[in-house]
């Protein structure tokens, strides 16, 4: 089994990266309408789910669980400036899922802004919020995340697992870039994120045990490390996790020394927005998947014959 | 420059064989062995180079069907056994690649007495299999396709019986790296195994890898024999 430190010191490093870099984290209110005010708002939103995640599992050292609260902090006040930006966004583009699905990590954290809630209240009342015609996977992150708010989802998840490319545990050769980023974010659904791994249903985790060592091993050797670090969080999600020593030796080799981890084989150069828009992403996924395997890594040594 | 000529020959020359192979698997006919008429001077050097490249497969049409081999077939097939003899520090894959022709060899030239068909051989070990990863195994296995055959037992055989899903993942790993050929000796082997993950659809996978990588007379042959063995039946 991997060296639990070198998992948990992945994160660290990644947080430090991201604390540093906290100012890539902005919005754009002045852009072009046809750009859309809503194209910056995924990082933030992710950034908040993230640290959700590490204040949740609580395997955090006591400096990355305070970078983590200062950033959510940070972009809470900010970028989304104390969430009025949600609020703006939602008038710009009034059945856009962005800023609730923006909004719901920062409102499980203990932030609040009543006008973005009355909004969602009223949209999730919209059969046309219910219908919009979004991809299988992120329509059932819509509705855990309706879940997750205390609405009752539309549709109920259980009617939308099937519609997803890995529900249907199709022929594992297929397997292509786009279809793994599917794959990873229906596990990321239904495990919210990876606490509940017994969400995952039973052909479904036999299925990802089956074959995910296969795509590890694959995009390891591409170094895909963007995607590398969601496949390493879905072995986090799975029943018994391999946390594969190759793997991880090979993405924490990746992560640069101040903690940034490149989305696909070295470091870009460019201006430091354009570098951070390259590398925020797999940087993030790299604390995703150092939390959640240093806390599966614990849990198996909890759970060790002494 | 000489050299890479006489690969290139070599290459044409397996490729060709690889096709009559095929061709018989297909329609039932002899393995013609085109062009390796003479069997002397370089075009029969040639030829018996290509034969060894190709191993035991040159006559799996006989074996699977149970039908006896064209006479000039069997004879360049004799040859190439009694020219390679493994050396004594040959790799595992070079001594059971010759142990599989010698087993052709037996079940098809038996009544020839003196012939390495009459010495029933101590069969190789395959300890170094033991440790292998699944990626390693999938490797080795691809490579000494040959001994997928079925009611021929041995102890590479053995080995792939008891590591179905480690020879699963070989076989995703190759499509995903489109190495053919690999991809189409693992799944040859797939097909005579019990355990093979239903999701990994290795029916359609064997199709995907002829229609990708077919043209490639080498693969067109491994997908052939599992299709053919795919009705011959699993190891007894």
């Amino acid at each position: 089994m991997t060296d639990t430190r070198l998992i948990h010191t992945v994160g660290v490093r990644a947080l430090e990266w991201l604390w540093a870099h906290r100012d890539g984290f902005r919005l754009e209110p002045d852009v072009d309408p046809d750009v859309g005010f809503l194209e910056r708002f995924k990082p933030v939103g992710e950034l908040a789910l993230i640290c959700r995640v590490l204040f949740r599992e609580g395997v955090a050292g006591s400096r990355q669980a305070d970078l983590a609260r200062r950033l959510v902090d940070h972009t809470w006040r900010h970028t989304l400036d104390g969430g009025r930006m949600l609020v703006r966004g939602q008038r710009v583009e009034p059945l856009s899922p962005i800023p609730f699905e923006v909004y719901l990590p920062y409102k499980e954290l203990g932030y609040s802004e009543p006008d973005v809630e009355r909004a969602t209240v009223l949209y999730h009342r919209l059969n046309s919020w219910a219908a919009l015609e979004l991809d299988p996977t992120r329509r059932l992150g819509m509705s855990a995340f309706q879940r997750r708010f205390g609405l009752t989802p539309r549709p109920p998840e259980a009617d939308l697992v099937g519609a997803t490319w890995l529900a249907r545990t199709p022929e594992p050769w297929t397997v292509s870039g786009h279809i793994a980023y599917d794959l990873t974010h229906t596990v990321f659904h239904l495990t919210d994120w990876g606490e509940r791994p017994d969400g995952l249903p039973p052909d479904i985790a036999d299925y990802l045990t089956m074959w995910l060592p296969v795509w590890i091993d694959d995009w390891l050797d591409l170094k895909r490390w963007d995607l590398l670090g969601e496949l390493l969080v879905v072995d986090a999600c799975l029943p018994r996790p391999t946390l594969d020593e190759r793997a991880w030796e090979g993405f924490a080799a990746a992560q640069q020394p101040d903690g940034a981890m490149p989305a696909v084989r070295t470091m870009p150069e460019g201006e430091p927005d354009e570098v951070f828009d390259t590398v925020y992403h797999p940087t993030l996924v790299a604390a995703f998947a150092s939390v959640l395997a240093t806390s599966r890594a614990l849990t198996q040594l909890a759970h060790a014959p002494s | 420059m000489e050299q890479s000529g006489t690969s290139a020959l070599l290459q044409g020359a397996v490729q060709d064989l690889s096709s009559d192979v095929v061709s018989a698997l297909r329609g039932g006919d002899h393995v013609r062995v085109a062009g390796t008429g003479a069997v002397d001077g370089l075009a029969g050097g040639l030829a018996v180079a290509a034969v060894r490249v190709l191993g035991a497969d040159l006559l799996l049409p006989h074996i699977l069907s149970r039908t006896p081999a064209a006479p000039e077939a069997l004879t360049v097939f004799r040859q190439t056994v009694e020219a390679f003899p493994p050396r004594a520090d040959a790799a595992p894959i070079v001594v059971w690649s010759h142990w599989a022709m010698s087993r052709t060899l037996r079940r098809l030239d038996a009544p020839q007495a003196g012939s390495p068909a009459g010495d029933e051989g101590a069969e190789p070990e395959a300890g170094w299999l033991d440790e292998a990863t699944w990626p390693f195994l999938t490797h080795q296995l691809a490579v000494l396709a040959p001994l997928a055959v079925p009611g021929e037992d041995c102890a590479v055989a053995r080995v792939a019986r008891s590591r179905p899903v480690d020879l699963a993942r070989g076989f995703v790993r190759a499509v995903r790296r489109r190495d053919w050929q690999q991809a189409a000796g693992a799944g040859r082997w797939l097909t005579l195994l019990d355990g093979v993950p239903d999701t990994l659809g290795l029916e359609t996978g064997l199709d995907f890898v002829e229609l990708m990588g077919g043209s490639d007379p080498r693969v067109a042959l491994q997908v052939e024999a599992a299709r053919a063995m795919r009705w011959t039946g699993a190891f007894v």
